[in-house]
């Protein structure tokens, strides 16, 4: 690893040339700066129309819309870089600056695990004309892109040619067609109305249909399940969700300024808010070109992480309820509880934080508090052992989870599944490690396992959690023990104008992304966020098939999802023609005990 | 409304964060525990005396909530507001994805939206999310064992120098001038952040007052700072309070100069 | 010095008092709500505008996220409301960290349930600065007139030079300087004041 932030070799000596962003810098130089990226450019050598570096470890490559899915495709299978996936992709439209759309793929490149040094994002960015945004689909081929896709036709009106199941989805029954939120000739409080139009799948001969919700009381969040049944046995589940979708993208980019999205960002989830407002900050961070002072690196990362703790304690009481173990839900979050009394003091709030601002942290960790942290993590760290002693040696638990849901190595990679799930399957990703999170938070500097493991079912995620939670712990020592005196905030001036930067964390579910183009004005022009259910999701039905019905709500807890962060502007489509057999006592059972998941 | 004695609840969630809903799960945990004031979670809103809102309403969930309101029995029929966005739409009050009835809605002095807009609310309880402790006290507000306590206040603000009907204007009395005031407390945002720095720049007031009256005050500052740290064994503000003794003297010091050369200056063109 | 405790000290000694009291009788569950709770002194509450300290200068609207602070304009009679309203404050405290004069203040209050949103209300009306010279309001109040006089640093300006030309309208400032400019060392008026102004 090495030490400095930025430490790369350029033979130009303009200063611009330094930070990666001047146009003239050779193209040689940006190449060889990492691996595989030569050979790419040599690959594709006809279609590139411009390759610079966007900063650290982040390279941008303007290329012809036709070769879109060859281009991804080619990262993604990489035989070298075995854990490289497409994270996700963003639309923009660019109208205002350059006339046209333009469309582009993210893809998290894994050059060697844990090596944040030499790894990198590659965002390849394909234009298109401002009378026809038509691109050809990548999802045809890989199920990574099949959500984003959509996502971008409901949105902002692109069109993907060639998508298997190409249906809208993501705006309301009532909002007209025609009308793209993310355009920029719409304003962020047009809502228009038309008479609501729902297009549920026509039920399979000889059934009944069940509607379920959208308000469930076990369903924390609002969704819409359409049970096809056969007496008891349920054939087919139609499912919508997109209730939680507030637009967020929008309003940040219409209504706020810089520093306001950031406690938009974090409104994202109440569960994984800071993770989200973190994420944010460094992408604005890396676009303004500060380095923020050490002592907030390590404040941020000291709140990451006991926001995972708290988050790991809470999904392993949910999925102690849900496998009959209620003695287990009480217990753990009786063990949570104590975090979020420290992090009321630390922060000022259970949960959403406000401790961000960009540039740094807001509140400083005087020396009383981090004897209260260190208090607690002992608490935690004694209460969770006995906690898991029991629950480890209770055979309710174990034989329940035990061989469970296994998600195989290759689906995982094929739906770019992240987070604990995917490290439960064998995957060795792990955001705060593989990427460059240097510049806004302190990962580099302690030391930490990231476990593995390879079985793929629901005791190896409860077990990468545990083990995860933990690690958390131990961080939270080194932290506090290596805490560095200084300031804890850096102004910022003025930002640059249209310059894009990627900001992401490793949440409890995995990695989220957040992808900020700067505007006029202080202002943002566009705000992409990914959040990691957003990835997990469409892998339940391939966890599910085979599997006893019983084991369905588990399963699908498993992978701890969380709507609100996913249906920002996506709705959750479990196309559950695959879910095979689904009793309604039992689908009600899934839906009391999803309580407080979501 | 008449004391009620076990309520039982439906949750419903209109496009909320899961802040709220965490939170509302974590009144039923075991420290806060909820059903001991006799309330109860039900499945059903037609077996709910109250319906508990979580979120800024969205489009698409405001006809369910429509209907989980009627399909409750009429009476007690109580809406309980929770969270911020629930009150009046929160932070994302007038995006396109909200109900919203007219662009301009929500920059009323009540700050209309939410889910207000489809169902009468009984009880708000705001915040973000807010605590178990204030979802239990709109809870035992309702049951009649906690009062109101908040109201609404509406002061006149009186030019300076002015008194009469409303509130006399007054910049408190500081042994630095206001200028510097403004400066060392925005620079200490950077050092020990905005929640802490108050406490500090009082404190250092204090010290700087009683170095006023001394001879010299650099020196006697500079002790006195030395003898607080002996009671204050925080290292950060101990950090801070030497930055702000630096600080002030710079200060002190360029405006000086900069007075002092002006007021040549002025004497210069002057004669 | 009279306090014998530190500012970290009494931070330090604060707990939840009720998970003591609780410990003996019922192991886990806060007896709240039928005892009175405090929330920790780092809590972050609903913030209070203090009317005798707020100049309406406005920072606090253009720092809230979700508009829980809006300025209301009503030029006619002179007066302009900033009003806060807490059913849709996010409790960012972004308002706290802004304010130049320490009129926003941080509060522990928790219980703020409410039956009507009236009650959340807090709206300080403050009255604008008025133009002699050409009649109107001005869009500052008076307040924040004292309160820049106040900033200045007395080393450098001469506060009578400013004192005659704050309560004025950019319109008659530029009159004003230029007729005292005239008449005191007999510069012409420059021909931009007189394009602009448009009125020769």
């Amino acid at each position: 690893m090495s030490k400095s932030a930025f430490e790369v070799e350029v033979e130009c000596e303009c200063e611009a040339c330094e930070k990666g962003k001047c146009d003239s810098a050779d193209l040689v130089d940006v190449l060889s700066e990492r691996e595989g990226l030569k050979e790419f450019y040599e690959e594709f050598k006809d279609s590139i129309h411009e390759c610079r570096r966007l900063t650290y470890g982040q390279y941008l490559f303007v290329i012809d819309r036709d070769v879109l899915p060859e281009a991804t495709l080619w990262w993604h299978n990489h035989p070298r870089f075995k854990e490289t996936h497409m994270s996700t992709a963003v639309g923009t439209d660019e109208r205002a600056i350059a006339g046209k759309f333009s469309y582009m793929p993210l893809i998290n490149v894994q050059v060697e695990a844990e090596n944040m040094d030499r790894n990198f994002w590659v965002l390849l960015k394909a234009y298109m004309p401002a009378d026809d945004p038509s691109f050809p689909s990548v999802a045809a081929k890989l199920p990574a892109a099949l959500w984003i896709e959509r996502e971008v036709k409901d949105l902002l009106g692109f069109r993907p040619i060639g998508h298997p199941d190409p249906r809208r989805l993501i705006l309301p029954e009532d909002w007209p067609e025609g009308v793209y939120p993310l355009r920029k000739d719409m304003d962020y409080r047009h809502s228009p109305m038309r008479e609501p139009e729902t297009e549920f799948r026509e039920p399979p001969e000889g059934t009944t249909t069940v509607p379920m919700g959208p308000f469930h009381m076990g369903i924390e969040e609002p969704a819409h399940f359409r049970l096809f049944v056969k007496g008891e046995e349920i054939v087919d589940v139609d499912y919508r969700g997109f209730y939680s979708h507030r637009g967020i993208e929008k309003v940040g980019e219409g209504r706020l300024t810089y520093n306001q999205v950031l406690f938009l960002a974090e409104r994202i989830c109440g569960i994984c808010g800071y993770q989200h407002s973190v994420s944010y900050a460094m992408a604005v961070e890396r676009l303004a070109d500060v380095d923020i002072p050490d002592r907030a690196r390590y404040i941020r990362t000291l709140m990451l992480e006991l926001e995972r703790i708290h988050n790991h304690l809470l999904w392993v009481g949910i999925a102690a309820h849900m496998v009959g173990f209620d003695t287990g839900f009480m217990h753990a979050w009786r063990i949570r509880e104590p975090v979020m009394w420290l992090v009321e003091r630390l922060t000022g709030n259970r949960k959403q934080y406000g401790m961000n601002i960009v540039g740094g942290v807001r509140r400083d960790i005087l020396d009383y508090r981090k004897e209260e942290i260190l208090k607690v993590v002992k608490e935690i760290r004694e209460g969770t052992k006995k906690f898991l002693d029991i629950a480890l040696n209770t055979n309710t638990f174990i034989k329940r989870a035990e061989g469970v849901g296994i998600l195989p190595y290759k689906i995982a990679k094929a739906y770019s599944v992240l987070g604990p799930t995917a490290r439960a399957s064998g995957r060795r990703i792990d955001a705060r490690l593989d990427q460059a999170t240097k510049t806004a938070m302190a990962y580099n500097e302690v030391d930490f396992k990231v476990p593995v493991y390879k079985e793929g079912d629901v005791l190896a995620r409860v077990l990468v959690r545990m083990d995860e939670l933990f690690e958390s712990l131990w961080i939270v020592e080194q932290l506090i023990d290596q805490m560095p005196g200084g300031d804890i905030m850096v102004p910022i001036g003025k930002l640059p104008e249209y310059a894009e930067a990627l900001g992401f964390t490793e949440a409890h579910r995995g990695e989220v992304l957040h992808y900020v183009m700067t505007g006029e004005k202080n202002k943002v022009y566009r705000w992409k966020v990914r959040a990691p259910t957003y990835n997990n999701l469409p892998a339940i039905p391939d966890m599910l098939r085979g599997y006893n019905v019983a084991d369905a709500p588990l399963i699908i807890a498993s992978i701890d999802p969380c709507y609100s962060c996913t249906e920002r502007v996506q709705f959750v489509d479990v196309r559950t023609g695959r879910v095979r057999v689904l009793t309604e006592a039992e689908f009600n059972e899934l839906s009391i005990k999803n309580r407080g998941v979501f | 409304m008449a004391r009620l004695k076990s309520v039982w609840v439906y949750h419903v969630d209109a496009g909320s964060c899961n802040g709220c809903d965490i939170e509302v799960l974590d009144v039923i945990s075991p420290y806060y525990d909820l059903e001991r004031l006799g309330i109860k979670v039900v499945p059903n809103p037609r077996h709910a005396d109250a319906l508990l809102i979580t979120g800024p309403l969205t489009r698409q969930t405001r006809i369910g909530i429509r209907k989980a309101y009627e399909a409750m029995p009429p009476k007690p029929r109580i809406v309980v507001a929770i969270g911020t966005c629930a009150s009046s739409g929160g932070i994302f009050y007038n995006s396109y994805a909200l109900y919203n009835t007219s662009p301009e809605r929500g920059r009323d002095r009540l700050r209309s939206g939410g889910p207000e807009m489809v169902v009468p609310i009984d009880m708000y309880i705001p915040g973000c999310p807010p605590s178990p402790e204030e979802i239990l006290y709109g809870i035992a507000q309702l049951l009649g064992i906690k009062e109101k306590k908040m109201h609404g206040e509406y002061w006149k603000a009186l030019p300076p120098g002015e008194e009469g009907d409303g509130v006399s204007f007054t910049i408190p009395e500081r042994p630095l001038s206001l200028r510097l005031w403004i400066t060392l407390r925005d620079e200490l945002r950077r050092v020990v952040g905005y929640y802490d720095r108050d406490a500090v720049l009082d404190d250092f007031m204090k010290l700087l007052e009683q170095a006023q009256k001394d001879e010299n005050p650099r020196e006697r500052l500079h002790d006195l700072v030395t003898g607080y740290f002996l009671k204050e064994k925080d290292s950060r503000v101990k950090v801070a309070m030497r930055f702000l003794e630096e600080t002030y003297w710079s200060l002190v010091d360029e405006y000086g100069e900069w007075g002092e050369s002006l007021r040549k200056i002025g004497k210069s063109a002057r004669t | 010095m009279a306090e014998s405790v530190s500012y970290t000290e009494k931070l330090k000694a604060w707990n939840r008092k009720e998970v003591e009291k609780i410990g003996e009788k019922a192991p886990v569950t806060t007896p709240y709500p039928f005892i009175d709770i405090e929330k920790p002194p780092e809590y972050r509450g609903i913030p209070h505008i203090n009317p005798e300290k707020c100049v309406g200068c406005g920072a606090c609207v253009n720092a809230c996220p979700p508009d829980a602070l809006i300025m209301e304009w009503d030029k006619e009679h002179g007066v302009k409301r900033l009003t806060y309203n807490a059913a849709r404050c996010i409790r960012c405290a972004r308002c706290i960290e802004v304010c130049p004069t320490g009129a926003m203040e941080p509060t522990t209050r928790f219980e703020i349930a409410t039956n009507s949103k009236e009650d959340l209300v807090e709206v300080v009306e403050h009255r604008l600065a008025y133009c002699e010279e050409c009649g109107e309001y001005l869009d500052f109040t008076e307040r924040q007139i004292e309160y820049v006089k106040n900033i200045l640093p007395k080393e450098i300006f001469d506060m009578y030079a400013l004192e005659d030309r704050m309560k004025l309208t950019q319109d008659a400032k530029m009159r004003v300087t230029v007729e005292k400019l005239r008449e005191l060392e007999g510069v012409e008026y420059p021909a931009y004041l007189l394009a602009k102004r448009g009125d020769e």
